[in-house]
């Protein structure tokens, strides 16, 4: 059992942290949260390993983001006292650094309804339909009418936001 | 004919259909130009959606070792053993509150209405009366014998106990007592501070301003209300730095004849039982792996260190040592007789 984590560990370790960085947008973070799901996953042993990483992975970044948002608050609470001036939101600076490219899809990622967004990450992170279903409550025949929405929508965002650089991106 | 519908196709490609279900849109698909068109466009759609998303990938990955994570995951593992180990404990400590404060209540309720109030003897403090009192519990403990010097002295007063259950109601609590058996205490001796091999200090962590005093130090200044096991030499005797007005909270240890170390803790309630959280926060994790191993050999296991607390009033008595449930609780049975007749 704990092989087969090994195994998964090297296989998809990669795949959790991207699915962590689109969701937390830190890749240090991701990273931290990543390891933090296999060592959660090595102590549990979960039946299902593949399909429980990414639930976990889930719930990891979705109480992340709710951290996130208190810090926000606390940060402008914090701004609005001169003395604390000085502190200013990390996040702001890494995302800054992001070149434009990575910039739009993120865009064209928000707008995107939390549903679709999750089943397009989860897909793209190598999950199956039958697992994306099982995690995401959904019937499995649903999951596909959900990713070409989803697909759709992504492109034509990312489209709107970027006209010219669409047909080279599309050729690329 | 009917077409291929969109998100089928996207199942298609995705790998999403069943056997047959491919074999359908496949046999289809040879025959029908428009879906044939359908399915490029929505594989091109995939493909840059892919393309797209691959561009939100961190800027580096660096693994931790598998090894790493198997630590880490051991730690995990039994720090969720030590918080269900101190659910349990915190549980037992309730239990042992609330038995004390029903048996509180049942001797109170029972002195007033017997109504029968015998003067109890006043305890003499010094060392040497205490070791007496020992000798007159001897009856119990076989393997008591006098030692020394101080043997001589407890010899002609063997037998003369200085102190005797008051038949009233107040000595009811102590009934229960003489029926469990006690570890055997080691033979009388002088209480009196002496070398010991103490326990690591993590422990038994005291934070705050804390003194270590003499025996005779801590008997001047907490006069009878200092808590201990009769008969058993004293270790070592810490007094918390008291509030204005206040008694301190006290922590003496007392030896065993078996080397264990027990403590008997008295104090405000809150103290004493901030006290005991932070003993649990700090208890060694083999502790646990033992309970986990062997959960119904643990009552019995002389390594498992356990906790009984009482609650008198707003003061709380508690012992805590290596010893089986029933002992801890018998002697603090005792002690708290003991506490309430002085």
């Amino acid at each position: 059992m704990t092989d087969d984590l090994e195994q998964l560990y090297q296989t998809t370790y990669t795949a959790v942290v991207r699915f962590l960085y689109r969701k937390v947008w830190d890749a240090e973070r991701a990273e931290d949260l990543a390891q933090e799901v296999f060592v959660r996953a090595l102590a549990h042993q979960p039946e299902k390993p593949r399909a429980w990483i990414f639930a976990v992975a889930a719930n990891l970044a979705r109480d992340e983001a709710r951290a996130a948002v208190r810090r926000k608050r606390h940060l402008t609470l914090l701004k609005a006292d001169p003395v604390a001036q000085p502190t200013i939101e990390p996040a702001a600076d890494t995302l800054v650094e992001h070149d434009e490219r990575v910039a739009s899809v993120h865009e064209a990622l928000n707008t995107l309804t939390p549903r679709d967004r999750e089943i397009l990450l989860l897909w793209d992170a190598g999950l199956s339909y039958p697992e994306i279903a099982a995690q995401t409550g959904l019937a499995v025949g649903a999951v596909g009418t959900t990713l070409a929405r989803a697909r759709r929508r992504l492109v034509e965002a990312h489209d709107r936001q970027n006209p010219s650089k669409g047909i080279h991106a599309a050729h690329s | 004919m009917r077409h291929i519908p969109e998100d089928e196709l996207h199942a298609y490609l995705d790998q999403g259909l069943s056997r047959s279900q491919c074999v359908e849109i496949e046999s289809h698909l040879a025959a029908c130009a428009s879906c044939q068109g359908a399915r490029d466009s929505i594989a091109a759609l995939r493909d840059r959606t892919t393309a797209l998303l691959a561009r939100l990938a961190p800027p580096r990955a660096f693994p931790a070792s598998f090894e790493t994570l198997r630590r880490r995951a051991a730690v995990e593992v039994s720090a969720r053993r030590r918080r269900l180990h101190r659910a349990t404990w915190a549980a037992s400590i309730v239990a042992a509150v609330a038995f004390g404060w029903t048996a509180n209540h049942l001797a109170d309720s029972a002195a007033s209405t017997a109504r029968v109030t015998t003067p109890v003897p006043a305890l003499t403090s010094t060392p040497a009366a205490v070791a007496r009192q020992a000798v007159s519990n001897d009856s119990r403990s076989p393997t008591a014998e006098p030692a020394g010097s101080q043997g001589a002295e407890n010899d002609s007063t063997a037998g003369k106990p200085v102190r005797r259950p008051a038949p009233g109601g107040r000595r009811v609590a102590n009934a229960p007592v003489s029926q469990v058996a006690l570890p055997p205490v080691v033979a009388p001796t002088e209480l009196e501070l002496s070398a010991v091999d103490m326990p690591p200090a993590s422990e038994f962590e005291l934070d705050g301003m804390w003194r270590t005093m003499s025996w005779a130090g801590a008997q001047e200044e907490a006069g009878d209300k200092l808590p201990h096991i009769d008969g058993l030499p004293v270790v070592q005797v810490q007094v918390q730095a008291s509030r204005q007005g206040r008694q301190p909270l006290m922590v003496v240890a007392q030896q065993l004849s078996s080397g264990e170390v027990i403590r008997t803790i008295e104090g405000p309630a809150s103290d004493v039982s901030h006290l005991l959280a932070r003993r649990t926060m700090s208890d060694p994790d083999h502790t646990m792996s033992r309970v986990d191993s062997a959960p119904q050999r643990t009552e019995a296991h002389p390594g498992v260190g356990g906790t009984m607390a009482m609650q008198r009033g707003d003061r709380m008595i508690a012992i805590t040592g290596a010893l089986p449930p029933d002992s801890l609780l018998a002697m603090i049975r005792r002690l708290n007789a003991e506490m309430r007749s002085k």
